[in-house]
């Protein structure tokens, strides 16, 4: 269900869709031709975390941008539609801390295992600093002790 | 007889062969490393200065050029890679990233300098550096070499 669309800055069309819809909304945007997912991303507004779908087709060159909200930080994976929301879906869950139900491999990708805290978001504590070693098999060890780090 | 015959020490002939053949150690973290790549090519060519060539194993190099920002996570990776170089061993923290963080310093992922993990012989300021600068950080490490004073 679209609540709100308009056009971005750009001049690209843009849709704010019900989150309960949203793997039915994206399933009929794949259907209309978008067959190529652009970029993820997501932003945080305090009150809830916006995700934002943009969406290419290679056939007749179109773009679309989809946004979703969630309070909870739970939504529906993407993944069995675009394999390229992998990757994607795992950055935005280490860094903005959103769960994606159904995602493969749901891992952080650029911060160690361990980690507190997802460092995007606005309630982050960058009071307590975090280090980080390396065990002799290659995991790494995340501690806020710094006689733990390196 | 008199002209051919050359009293020294063992220790000044070693500094002296060792700071001509400063062989660096192929390892970039960010974008200065492209500036360390451009000091290395013909323009600038730092072979005329004994660091022949960049060695691809941390075997087989004395020169660590740590050129980029150093995060956490790459911390204890850059600390393992300085553990594996053979002795003598030199550092040289290349940008400001390097030697203190740089722009960076506020981040949460970021170390404070390269000095929190690694002994450092030169810092580089600059941001990047030029290559020109890279030049003159290994001119500066060749004397501290031959005069035997660098951080081991």
């Amino acid at each position: 269900m679209i609540i709100e669309e308009g056009v971005l800055k750009d001049g690209t069309k843009y849709i704010l869709v019900e989150k309960s819809t949203l793997i039915e909304e994206l399933n009929n945007l794949k259907n209309q031709g978008y067959d190529y997912l652009i970029l993820m991303s997501a932003v945080d507004y305090k009150k809830y975390r916006e995700v934002v779908y943009h969406l290419g087709s290679y056939n007749d060159n179109r773009k679309i941008v989809l946004k979703v909200r969630t309070e909870d930080d739970i939504l529906q994976s993407s993944t069995p539609l675009w394999g390229a929301a992998n990757w994607f879906e795992r950055e935005i869950y280490d860094l903005m801390g959103i769960k994606f139900e159904g995602h493969p491999n749901l891992k952080r990708i650029f911060l160690p295992e361990g980690w507190h805290g997802h460092p995007l978001r606005k309630d982050y504590d960058m009071s307590k600093k975090q280090y980080v070693n390396m065990k002799e098999d290659g995991t790494d060890l995340v501690s806020f002790n710094p006689e733990d780090g390196w | 007889m008199r002209d051919t015959i050359l009293f020294t020490t063992i220790e000044e002939v070693l500094n002296w062969g060792r700071s001509n053949s400063v062989w660096p150690f192929t390892f970039g973290l960010a974008c200065c490393a492209i500036e360390m790549m451009a000091a290395q090519g013909s323009h600038y060519d730092i072979a005329r200065f004994g660091s022949e060539i960049f060695r691809a194993s941390p075997r087989q190099a004395d020169l660590m050029i740590v050129a980029g920002t150093v995060t956490k996570k790459m911390a204890p990776r850059v600390r393992r890679l300085y553990e594996q170089m053979a002795s003598p061993r030199y550092v040289i923290a290349y940008g400001s990233c390097a030697t203190s963080g740089g722009p960076y310093r506020f981040g949460y992922s970021v170390v404070e300098g390269v000095d929190k993990i690694i002994p450092v012989d030169v810092y580089v300021p600059g941001c990047p550096p030029t290559p020109e600068a890279l030049i003159y950080a290994i001119n500066k490490l060749q004397e501290k070499i031959r005069k035997g004073e660098t951080e081991k």
